[in-house]
């Protein structure tokens, strides 16, 4: 399933990139000395005295709930403090200062709240700090040894994420020097994917307009490399669209996984956006009561063309073929072909339009060059003639396709039914994944350890 | 993806997640199940590692039938430690290190890791040790053998052939059923057998205190519960699955209490019987199978040896591995290429060189070796228990699956005896 066609060349760029960030962005608000003099380490602050006014000790800080919004760097929102063996929630607003070791509030009077967790909003330390977070611009799942606040736009917001090692490890120290915050190995918020509770309700954030411009094969990655929860929430925070295409780009097996955990409405949900002729490849491998659950939750209609495709064999022509065809009547016009294609530009299969006659039947296969250099307004009854695509039946033999692949030399073969009505397509794309597979070949990017 | 040979065996895999996913029915088939040998199975065996039969064989030799019951706690301990490590990868799907990290924080997760570190460590030594014996029985020297089994061992690891070949070392290290029929052979005092596994008692000497810990370390050994783990996490496992993947722990844990039982008492009817009752070498330890294979005893228990060495040699380093780099990040394994993993290479590579050239040392006392290792075990088991305890009663990470009150306090029990004999141990050493 991995389209990775050059050995090794993503992990060279992924290392490149890396290099890159650590030399520093300009662009990055941690660029800016106001912000890099003000760093504030949410780990060293974590048990540090939360004080009035006057001075007076009111407790100590427990956590720090930020709030996700629109904005690219969240503000902190409130503090959780533990007052006399109780944990209470002090709002964001009544924070003077903070610095590295001690919160002062603005009032003597402090108001204390129960605290309750609100969508959109995390807390740093139970929820962020030393869980998995995504780090988007490097291409790589990391778990944040510490994060570091600064004041920005009038708020105390998380502005960066650290890394490194040697963050964990200042941490171990006693005192003051655990708190100094360390900040060589820093990324910006701005290019994290955070997937603590309460993050995947945000639609706008920056990250995830960063994650929509990855190609699918490397949030293919990322997902494999997640756990848990933290795997969940990732692909809830793609649009579905994307999602579908990265998961087509997973293996096997760790999509199997994935589906497994996930609820059956969701795979559902995931699995009708896929290309049918993968999503089929999916569902065969699962057990026969999780398909059927999945099969239950989806529409009727997607339901019933992937359980017949589910029932090919997978060394047959039906059980590789995808069933998705733009379908033509030969009394169709030119512009209605074009205009479908058009709708369908985002799928693979749009490089022409299948013709049929009035029963429905195999006429012709017309490639989209033929289209546009036709008259808008004629019929493509006109435009039928040499040369003629090939067709096979759903139980053609996997080498007999091949056979008619490279007779032909066509990029694709029409599956038709007893009737000669077209059922799938199959495309050069499909074939070599068949073939791949059937002889134990399984792509550049699975890697057998380093020796291989 | 982890484990390079849970991957390359492949159909081995796809059979048991077929199976747990009851893809025919809910009836789970034992003579298919048997065929397939599961994670708790591979943990179950390699736990009788040369660290483990050498450490049976001193119990056995040493104090007969009467300390029989350390071994039964060990066991009682091994079953509901890992059936515990199953359930929390299966609930959270996260590996141990990683979620200690989470959830106790920096030091916490670090302790974790360095204990564990420490531990396979201390164990990787072990089944060099182990090597080091079989082939001194065989009459060649452990600068031959140790190096060429780290080699061998690295090279099958990080290859793709070690599917093939783990069978192989899976059947050497079966060769330790043969203390099953030496213990029918040696005719032992079955009743004293009995009341020894039922009846605590114990000498309080220094010796009776260490065999009495290093039993419990080298049952319930760190890495097992760590590698259950994270085997569920990797193999995606789901809570459907988590009915198989305990009858699999079940098993595998009730098998290494057997065996283990079956060298205790063979030891005890053979060599303590005959007066033998403090092993030096491993050719006294290889006596106790006179009775089934005479003149070849010392060939088969070599054998067995080696088979179990190289089983658990190559399953270590890589849960070690995958553990570090769960501290860090994501955990990688073998199908990460050198310069996306190199942590996983550098744990892997410093791992094995650490133990063979420790096993090198000219004069390294072999048998104290594989027992001390195993006392260090018990010792780093404790936060490790600890931590997982913690785990078990959080219900945000465990919803239903939660521990429930009486389940805590049979934990809490558990940790209480390793504490008890560590410190006892501790006691001995040092006053």
């Amino acid at each position: 399933m991995k389209a990775t066609v050059v050995p090794g060349i993503t992990s060279v760029t992924k290392v490149a990139k890396v290099t890159q960030r650590l030399v520093g962005r300009k662009d990055s608000v941690l660029a800016r000395k106001t912000v890099r003099e003000s760093l504030v380490s949410v780990a060293g602050l974590i048990g540090r005295p939360v004080r009035d006014l006057e001075g007076r000790d009111i407790g100590h800080l427990v956590d720090i709930v930020v709030r996700h919004s629109a904005d690219t760097y969240p503000p902190v929102s409130g503090l959780i403090v533990k007052v006399e063996k109780r944990k209470s929630f002090i709002n964001g607003a009544r924070i003077s200062s903070l610095t590295q070791d001690e919160i002062r509030l603005s009032s003597t009077k402090i108001n204390l709240e129960d605290f309750k967790r609100r969508e959109g909003e995390s807390l740093l330390d139970a929820d962020v700090l030393d869980h998995q977070i995504v780090d988007v611009d490097g291409l790589r799942v990391v778990r944040s040894s510490d994060l570091y606040l600064a004041p920005l736009d009038k708020e105390i917001r998380v502005v960066g994420v650290d890394i490194s090692f040697r963050s964990l490890v200042r941490r171990l120290f006693p005192g003051a020097l655990s708190r100094r915050p360390t900040p060589e190995h820093v990324i910006d918020w701005a290019t994290v994917a955070s997937l603590a509770d309460g993050t995947g309700v945000v639609r706008t954030s920056s990250s995830r307009s960063k994650l929509s411009q990855l190609r699918p094969a490397d949030l293919a990655d990322l997902i494999e490399d997640l756990e848990g929860r933290e795997q969940e929430a990732f692909i809830e925070m793609l649009e579905p669209e994307l999602a579908a295409d990265a998961l087509e780009e997973m293996e096997d097996d760790e999509l199997q996984g994935l589906l497994r955990g996930l609820p059956a409405e969701r795979s559902a949900a995931l699995l009708e956006k896929m290309e049918p002729d993968e999503s089929a490849e999916i569902l065969r491998d699962l057990a026969d009561d999780h398909r059927e659950s999945i099969f239950k939750s989806m529409d009727a209609k997607v339901a019933r063309e992937l359980r017949k495709l589910v029932s090919f064999d997978e060394k047959l022509a039906g059980g590789i073929m995808t069933t998705h065809l733009l379908i033509t009547v030969e009394t169709d016009t030119v512009a209605h072909a074009l205009k479908l294609l058009v709708e369908n530009r985002e799928r693979d299969i749009s490089d022409g339009v299948v013709v049929v006659d009035g029963r429905g039947r195999l006429l012709d296969h017309i490639q989209v060059v033929e289209l546009v250099a036709a008259k808008p307004t004629a019929l493509l009854s006109t435009l039928i003639g040499a040369p003629f695509p090939t067709a096979v039946t759903p139980d053609t033999k996997l080498e007999d396709v091949v056979e008619e692949f490279g007779n032909n030399r066509g990029s694709s073969i029409i599956v038709i039914d007893e009737k000669s009505k077209p059922v799938g397509r199959i495309l050069a794309d499909d074939l070599v994944d068949a073939l791949a597979e059937e002889s134990g070949y399984r792509g550049a990017s699975q890697g057998n350890g380093v020796l291989s | 993806m982890v484990f390079s040979h849970e991957r390359k065996v492949r159909v081995r895999e796809v059979e048991f997640s077929e199976q747990v996913s009851g893809k025919d029915s809910n009836k789970i088939r034992i003579g298919a199940f048997l065929a397939v040998m599961g994670p708790g199975i591979i943990a179950g065996l390699s736990d009788d590692d040369p660290a483990g039969i050498t450490t049976y064989s001193q119990l056995g030799a040493q104090f007969a039938y009467r300390m029989l019951w350390t071994l039964v706690i060990s066991t009682f301990a091994l079953i509901l430690f890992q059936d515990l490590g199953a359930r929390i990868g299966v609930v959270t799907r996260q590996g141990l290190i990683g979620l200690v990290r989470q959830k106790y924080g920096a030091r916490a997760g670090l302790l974790a890791v360095v204990s564990l570190v420490l531990a396979n460590l201390g164990t990787m030594t072990a089944e060099f040790a182990g090597i080091a014996t079989a082939g001194q029985l065989f009459g060649f020297s452990k600068y031959i053998t140790v190096p060429i089994s780290a080699v061998l061992v690295s090279f099958l690891v990080l290859r793709s052939s070690f599917a093939r070949v783990e069978k192989v070392f899976f059947v050497l290290s079966a060769v330790f059923f043969a203390y099953v029929i030496a213990g029918f052979m040696s005719h032992p005092h079955w009743g004293t057998a009995l009341h020894g596994m039922v009846t605590p008692s114990m000498p309080l000497t220094h010796d009776a205190v260490y065999i009495a810990t290093a039993t419990l370390g080298t049952t319930l050994a760190p890495w097992g519960l760590a590698f259950i783990q994270s085997y569920a996490v990797d193999k995606r496992l789901t809570r459907d699955d988590l009915k198989l993947l305990r009858v699999d722990v079940w098993t595998g844990s009730l098998l290494t209490g057997v065996i283990g039982f079956f060298v205790i008492v063979t030891c005890a009817a053979t060599l303590n019987a005959h007066g033998t009752t403090n092993i030096t070498d491993a050719a006294q330890a290889a006596a106790a199978l006179k009775p089934l294979a005479g003149t070849l005893a010392k060939d088969l228990f070599a054998v067995g040896l080696i088979g179990a060495a190289l089983l658990a040699a190559s399953i270590l380093p890589l849960s070690t591995a995958y553990s570090i780099t769960d501290l860090m990040g994501r955990p990688s394994g073998v199908d990460d290429k050198l310069e996306e993993a190199p942590l996983f290479y550098a744990t892997f590579g410093i791992l094995t060189v650490i133990a063979a050239v420790l096993i090198l040392i000219p004069g390294a006392p072999l048998i104290t070796i594989l027992i001390v290792t195993q006392i260090l075990n018990a010792v780093l088991l404790l936060p490790l228990l600890l931590y997982m305890y913690g785990i078990s009663k959080d219900k945000r990470l465990m919803g239903e699956f939660a521990a429930t009150r009486n389940m805590r306090g049979i934990y809490l029990a558990i940790i209480a005896i390793v504490g008890v004999c560590v410190a006892a141990m501790l006691w001995f050493t040092f006053f």
